[in-house]
């Protein structure tokens, strides 16, 4: 990848990428059918950190989300800034916002609108200016990084693809505009489970390779404790849980309280303890489980 | 900014529950009373007439405490069009008689003739519209689908004497009612993702070709979904048993109540009262 992108997206600046504060945002307000979506809603991203927005189905999570591309925008309480632009500012860039916040839906066919994968992975990087070879090296980068064979795919149309490969191509489409904050709403529910670790270490090795920083809106605690170095929790529109994953996750009780689970490698580390094993307890992957197990099994 | 909610107050198609005296009502004699309106409002050619029906209709979303506010916002992108069409009628309708009255000629210079009677056509259409599109949001905002369904097909009931498939034509008209906010959202949302990757916002109202450009990126995606909606639907219809009207019973049986047979009648006696002001000396 561009030195000059990395170096631009590792540009000194504030700690925090997105800071959202005391955000309430109600959907069709002052109508018959107005909805409060979020209450009090707090986030904090780092530069370069892998977070993670968990809470249950209706927790506001996908509003939230909304926020940081511009796409809603602060009317009634709370601050959104994100890369230093208050968005509830009217003089707000959005399309400067919009390119360096990317945003995959949770819904892949509806992000994808051109006719050919191709075609469709370009449309970000042409409104960036990119043509000619610049413009085919950029999608052949995007496409192969996502796991489509640019060869045999970019020509495909775009809704013959399968499920699984239209997250990829919408992945794609994100991608090829080379954004500095990537936010993935639920992007890999639907993917079988090759390849979702596929996804997993492309997003691990994007951040390590280019700063690129991530917001994972998932349900899956398991992927959620493998990707995450920062979790936030999100019940009926408030922000209820926040820290470092290992923190988040040793508070079962509350957290069942909010309707989360805990990683199923904490779950059978917890029962263990129940059962009287001596095992330390603070494992959350399947490799940290294995290890304290192996600890204990030790003479 | 672009205010992409704002797609969601299409508010055709929407049940709002609010329990009032009209969502109460037999959906049959809504129907039928419904039905009555609009022969009333296609009669009503006069100002008083035309302003009397408007009026009720006013009353009656009042009487069922829906927002009259949010239920007009919809028509804004509509406004346009209907004042092309006012344009148009106020140059063109003519039919000016040169004897006075109401019909008299307010504007005659060169071409453009402009009577009272053409101020009076335009100012009833506008009326009408607003009639109509009331009524038929007031049905759907008050009546839930499968009450809908059940009162299209007992109107259409005698029909099937005839062989006409009525259960069929009122499943077929309350999927496309409940299709419209469906299509709404997903619209918001097709609109959103593009918005996301950059798709311009600032295109202007008058650049037809980029306007026409951005409407087959919306309309493709949008059809596609609809599509896949309603092959699920069809495997949803198929695998719960549904085999059409033929022999098909009811949760729930609705019986006519007092207020039920007061809604037809006034729902009648509205069509004459209307069809006797028309014909009467009134203006």
């Amino acid at each position: 990848m561009n030195e000059e992108i990395v170096s631009e997206r590792r540009y000194s600046g504030a700690e925090y990428c997105a800071l959202v504060q005391g955000l309430h945002h109600t959907y069709l307000a002052g109508t018959p059918l107005a909805a409060t979506a979020l209450s009090g809603a707090e986030l904090r991203l780092r530069r370069g950190e892998i977070a993670a927005l968990i809470g249950p189905s209706g927790a506001g999570k996908s509003t939230l989300v909304h926020f940081l591309n511009g796409l809603l925008r602060p009317t009634d309480k709370g601050r959104v800034i994100v890369f230093g632009q208050d968005t509830g500012e009217p003089s707000c860039d959005l399309t400067t916002l919009r390119r360096r916040v990317g945003l995959v839906f949770q819904y892949p066919h509806q992000q994808l609108f051109e006719r050919y994968v191709g075609d469709d992975v370009a449309y970000g990087p042409r409104q960036l200016g990119l043509a000619g070879e610049e413009l085919r090296e950029r999608v052949r980068w995007a496409m192969e990084v996502v796991g489509l064979d640019f060869d045999s795919f970019v020509d495909r149309h775009t809704f013959s693809l399968s499920g699984g490969e239209m997250r990829r191509a919408a992945l794609a489409g994100v991608l090829a505009m080379l954004p500095h904050l990537l936010v993935l709403d639920e992007a890999t529910t639907g993917l079988d489970p090759r390849g979702r670790r596929e996804v997993h270490a492309l997003l691990r090795r994007l951040r390590d390779e280019t700063g690129l920083t991530i917001l994972l809106v998932s349900n899956d605690m398991d992927e959620v404790a493998e990707l995450a170095d920062h979790v936030t929790v999100l019940y009926e529109g408030r922000t209820v849980l926040a820290g470092e994953v290992h923190e988040v996750f040793a508070q079962r009780e509350l957290l069942q309280r909010y309707g989360v689970a805990c990683p199923a490698a904490g779950e059978i580390v917890s029962a263990l303890r129940e059962q009287g094993l001596p095992i330390a307890p603070g494992a959350i992957t399947l490799a940290e489980a294995e290890e304290a197990i192996w600890q204990t099994m030790r003479p | 900014m672009a205010n992409y909610e704002a797609l969601r107050h299409l508010t055709i198609g929407q049940y709002i529950p609010t329990g009032s005296l009209i969502h109460r009502l037999d959906p049959r004699a809504k129907l039928v009373a419904l039905g009555c309106f609009i022969v009333a409002s296609v009669l009503a050619g006069k100002y008083a007439n035309a302003l009397l029906l408007l009026l009720l209709t006013v009353a009656l979303v009042k009487l069922s405490r829906l927002h009259l506010r949010s239920m007009l916002a919809t028509l804004t992108p509509v406004i346009p069009i209907l004042l092309v069409m006012a344009l148009l009628q106020l140059i063109f309708y003519g039919g000016a008689s040169r004897s006075g009255g109401l019909n008299r000629l307010l504007v005659d210079w060169g071409p453009l003739h402009i009577s009272g009677e053409s101020v009076r056509v335009i100012v009833v259409t506008w009326a009408r519209f607003a009639t109509l599109f009331l009524l038929v949001t007031l049905l759907t905002s008050t009546t839930t689908a499968s009450a809908l369904t059940r009162g299209l097909e007992g109107v259409l009931r005698p029909l099937t004497r005839l062989r006409l498939p009525g259960h069929e034509i009122a499943m077929v008209g309350t999927i496309a009612l409940r299709f419209l906010p469906i299509l709404g959202e997903q619209l918001e949302a097709i609109l959103q993702a593009q918005a996301s990757r950059g798709v311009s916002e600032t295109s202007s109202r008058w650049r037809f070709l980029d306007n026409a450009r951005r409407m087959a990126r919306m309309v493709v995606p949008l059809f596609v979904d609809a599509y896949h909606r309603a092959e699920e639907l069809i495997l949803a219809m198929q695998a719960r048993c549904y085999h059409g009207g033929k022999g098909r019973t009811y949760l729930v049986s609705f019986t006519y109540r007092f207020s039920d047979y007061l809604a037809v009648a006034l729902g009648a006696l509205l069509v004459i009262l209307v069809g006797v002001l028309q014909y009467s000396a009134l203006p």
